[in-house]
């Protein structure tokens, strides 16, 4: 790793950049008979009613702290992030429309924004990669190295999701896992993996592409 | 910048991977493709639920969630708004 300071990322997901139609990829969790919606609880939460964020909470809590915790790897200050994340959609939740996306997509890139900033400013990135490096290079992809067969067979979205990107050749995955969960620049990772910079381009926009074509037929199955 | 090069240039994007020098003539081909770019960029995003959703969920300190409705109940208070 050359530098601290890494790719631009995508801009505040209240913002028009992050701005997102269309119907969500796919219903992260099967909800009860009668229960909110996730966009009836973010009109809730607009509204300043601290029950509908409970709720929210209670439904992705395991979600964002995954996702925190794939990025800093560090259970505490995973904890910590979690509960500014969910403090910042209270804050935040005017900012959110529902014509624009869906909650669970504004949440993730708020959450991995969020996530990737508190990695830098606490300039624990050499932490994070050493412990990162400390995992058996056989398993790059720890976010999907506890799929077995039988998870294979069943119809869990994530399991899914982990589906369609372990499909992709170990060499994309890396790439993606590097960009996507470290908030690695192109150049970066190319440093970090002795990887010609053409070389890593061409591997992520394979990978990506692989997967973004897999959700889609994923999308129209569901 | 033909579209499918911008369709490869827009999935580098959403995720924050494009290098600087690239951004620019990605901001061109946007501009120059409007809306059907847009819609694209807008699909892309779709990808970050997908990473996140892959993950195996993690458990949480039953204690962050007391903090955190409590950090609520101050600000609704300081706010003036009812409290639910």
């Amino acid at each position: 790793m050359s530098s601290i300071a890494g790719p631009s990322l995508p801009a505040d997901p209240s913002s028009e950049t992050a701005a997102r139609t269309g119907k969500p990829i796919a219903t992260a969790v099967e909800l009860e008979p009668g229960a909110l919606t996730d966009v009836e609880l973010m009109l809730r939460i607009q509204a300043e009613d601290a029950d509908a964020l409970s709720q929210l909470y209670d439904r992705y809590n395991g979600i964002v702290k995954a996702l925190i915790l794939r990025i800093i790897h560090d259970e505490t200050s995973a904890d910590d992030l979690l509960q500014e994340v969910f403090m910042e959609i209270w804050n935040q939740a005017k900012n959110f429309s529902a014509d624009k996306g869906n909650p669970l997509g504004w949440m993730v890139t708020l959450t991995r924004r969020r996530a990737i900033d508190a990695l830098r400013k606490r300039q624990a990135y050499a932490r994070a990669e050493e412990r990162f490096q400390a995992e058996p290079e056989q398993q790059p992809l720890a976010w999907v190295q506890n799929v077995t067969e039988e998870d294979i067979h069943a119809s869990d979205t994530r399991v899914l999701m982990a589906k369609v990107i372990n499909s992709l050749p170990v060499a994309q995955q890396r790439v993606i896992e590097l960009a996507f969960f470290q908030g690695m620049s192109q150049r970066e990772i190319a440093s970090h993996t002795n990887i010609p910079l053409g070389t890593v381009k061409t591997r992520l926009e394979l990978g990506l592409k692989k997967i973004y074509d897999g959700l889609k037929e994923l999308k129209d199955e569901l | 910048m033909s579209f499918e090069e911008f369709q490869n240039s827009a999935r580098l994007y959403v995720i924050g991977a494009l290098e600087p020098e690239e951004l620019q003539d990605f901001e061109a081909a946007r501009r120059q493709y409007g809306a059907a770019a847009e819609d694209f960029i807008n699909q892309c995003y779709g990808l970050h639920e997908a990473f996140a959703l892959s993950l195996k969920p993690a458990k949480a300190s039953a204690a962050i969630k007391d903090k955190l409705m409590a950090m609520v109940r101050e600000r609704q208070n300081q706010s003036g708004a009812p409290p639910q």
